[in-house]
């Protein structure tokens, strides 16, 4: 957040204002994303059930065998609803590569030169030292370290399933990498999970992000939200609002010199 | 008796085996055992002593539905598993993904990946036999009675009495480890030197996963809660204001 002094009158007639942050497409791949870990991650945690490697208690995983009826209906549940998971996000991807994707990696994705001073300014901030914050894209320096480690995290989970749910097609010699990829997959997950803690913290309880809480749900956030976090996009959007009323009056401009034309000539 | 808990075991007099290996025959018919594998031995520990006192010995073996499976040990998911009502090792083929852990870990080798499934498989005591009450195929195949298998914990069980009555009892325990085979060579005296017993072997994938990337997600995820938590209770101290956010 930056540093700066905004009177009242301005901070309500901001916040009254929204600016588009997310289209639909991205809200309905974000919270299909959240049920599919809803169910995943649970499953996932069933299926661990060594007593040396399992994190949680015997009696859960009790429970998720007793839910499915047996650890083979669990580990083919935990199969389906992956192959459901990876289908729809590689299918919306590549759907949506040219009006979506392509537009949010140029965008949105790429680090700054102020995404590193950002990082060095919230190190200084988290040791409780003097800090100012550089103004920040759509998204915040942070935000993108999370959305590389999802992103990668994702590619990794998605391939190690799907092999480990193949593998045994897989000729016996190589049945090795089998026993490789679990703690691979597993690595994924625990490190999407480590920034899904901070995720679900900045969005569901930290004030000052609730309005990018709402945006998963409308698509909007307020001006004056925009303009204190993502500074470099609210400028953007604002250059983009002004050329568009720019652009409508020279139209209009025309049409009226048109008209008058017209109306001159004689009949 | 009706609640008791059975621990079924194999009981093998090796003098009486003349290594004719009907054994690993009805095995195979029995449980469809794909050519080129087989989930039971005859080891033939050669010719010994002098001429003329000639002995050869036979040495029938499969799993050992050990008390503490190295196999279960290794296994993420406990598709592999030792049944609490009979102490049987047996392999969940519908949660197996056939990673191979198991096979490695075994110190008797009697697992190996079905080329028919692709999963992991090995002797099941024959379980849908005896629980219609009849003997695995092996021992009721077994010409020669060298083969035995019932209820550990039962005395008056065949193989109890044959224990009871023998003159010399040897378990082949893995090396280094006893994982309490549940095998037990009567009469004579095995040379486990000649048979591949080895010792149990944590894979090293599993090692690396228990060792290294468990407590190392465990703590970063911790430590990222503590964070939040602590943030969390700033948040809470601080409270929220009306016109600043």
């Amino acid at each position: 957040m930056s540093g700066e002094v905004l009177s009242l009158a301005e901070r309500k007639r901001l916040r009254a204002k929204t600016l588009k942050k997310h289209g639909l497409a991205n809200i309905l791949t974000h919270w299909f994303n959240v049920a599919s870990w809803l169910i995943l991650l649970p499953t996932g945690l069933a299926i661990l059930a060594n007593p040396n490697l399992r994190i949680m208690p015997q009696g859960y995983i009790d429970f998720f065998v007793n839910l499915f009826g047996s650890v083979g209906n669990l580990v083919r549940a935990h199969q389906i609803f992956g192959i459901i998971w990876l289908f729809v996000i590689t299918y919306n991807v590549l759907l949506g590569f040219r009006r979506y994707f392509v537009p949010f990696a140029r965008k949105r994705m790429l680090l700054t030169p102020d995404d590193l001073i950002w990082f060095r300014e919230y190190g200084k901030k988290l040791l409780g030292r003097k800090y100012h914050l550089p103004p920040q894209d759509a998204y915040n320096a942070g935000q993108k370290l999370y959305g590389y480690v999802v992103i990668l995290g994702t590619i990794t989970i998605g391939l190690t399933g799907l092999i480990m749910t193949f593998g045994y097609l897989l000729p016996p010699e190589l049945r090795w990498i089998l026993q490789w990829l679990r703690p691979l997959h597993f690595t994924a997950v625990g490190g999407i999970v480590a920034g899904l803690v901070v995720h679900v913290y900045m969005a569901a309880f930290f004030p000052e992000e609730k309005s990018a809480f709402f945006s998963m749900f409308t698509g909007n956030v307020d001006a004056l939200y925009a303009r204190l976090h993502h500074r470099k996009w609210y400028d953007d959007k604002l250059k983009e609002e002004r050329e568009y009323e720019m652009r409508v009056r020279l139209e209009e401009i025309e049409a009226r010199e048109q008209e008058t034309a017209q109306a001159e000539r004689p009949a | 008796m009706a609640n008791q808990v059975k621990k079924y075991g194999f009981v093998i007099d090796p003098r009486r085996c003349i290594d004719c290996r009907a054994c690993l025959v009805a095995c195979r018919a029995e449980n469809n055992v794909p050519l080129n594998y087989t989930r039971n031995w005859v080891y033939d520990q050669g010719v010994q002593g002098d001429f003329p006192n000639l002995t050869q010995q036979f040495v029938p073996y499969n799993c050992m539905h050990c008390d503490e499976p190295p196999c279960v040990e290794a296994c993420p998911s406990q598709a592999t598993y030792k049944r609490k009502e009979d102490g049987i090792v047996v392999i969940d083929q519908e949660a197996c993904i056939g990673c191979g852990l198991c096979l490695e870990a075994c110190p008797y080798h009697v697992r190996y990946l079905n080329p028919q499934t692709g999963k992991a498989d090995k002797c099941n005591a024959c379980l849908q036999r005896i629980q219609q009450g009849e003997m695995p195929a092996c021992v009721a195949t077994c010409v020669g009675g060298s083969r035995l298998f019932g209820d550990l914990n039962d005395p008056n069980s065949e193989v109890s009495q044959a224990l009871a009555s023998a003159k010399s009892i040897k378990r082949l325990p893995a090396v280094g480890v006893d994982t309490g085979p549940n095998i037990y060579y009567i009469n004579e005296p095995v040379d486990e030197k000649k048979l591949a017993v080895t010792e149990p072997k944590m894979p090293p994938a599993d090692v690396f996963y228990q060792k290294i990337v468990i407590p190392g997600i465990l703590a970063a995820v911790g430590a990222m809660f503590l964070g939040q938590a602590v943030a969390f209770a700033k948040q809470l101290r601080k409270g929220e204001s009306e016109f600043e956010e």
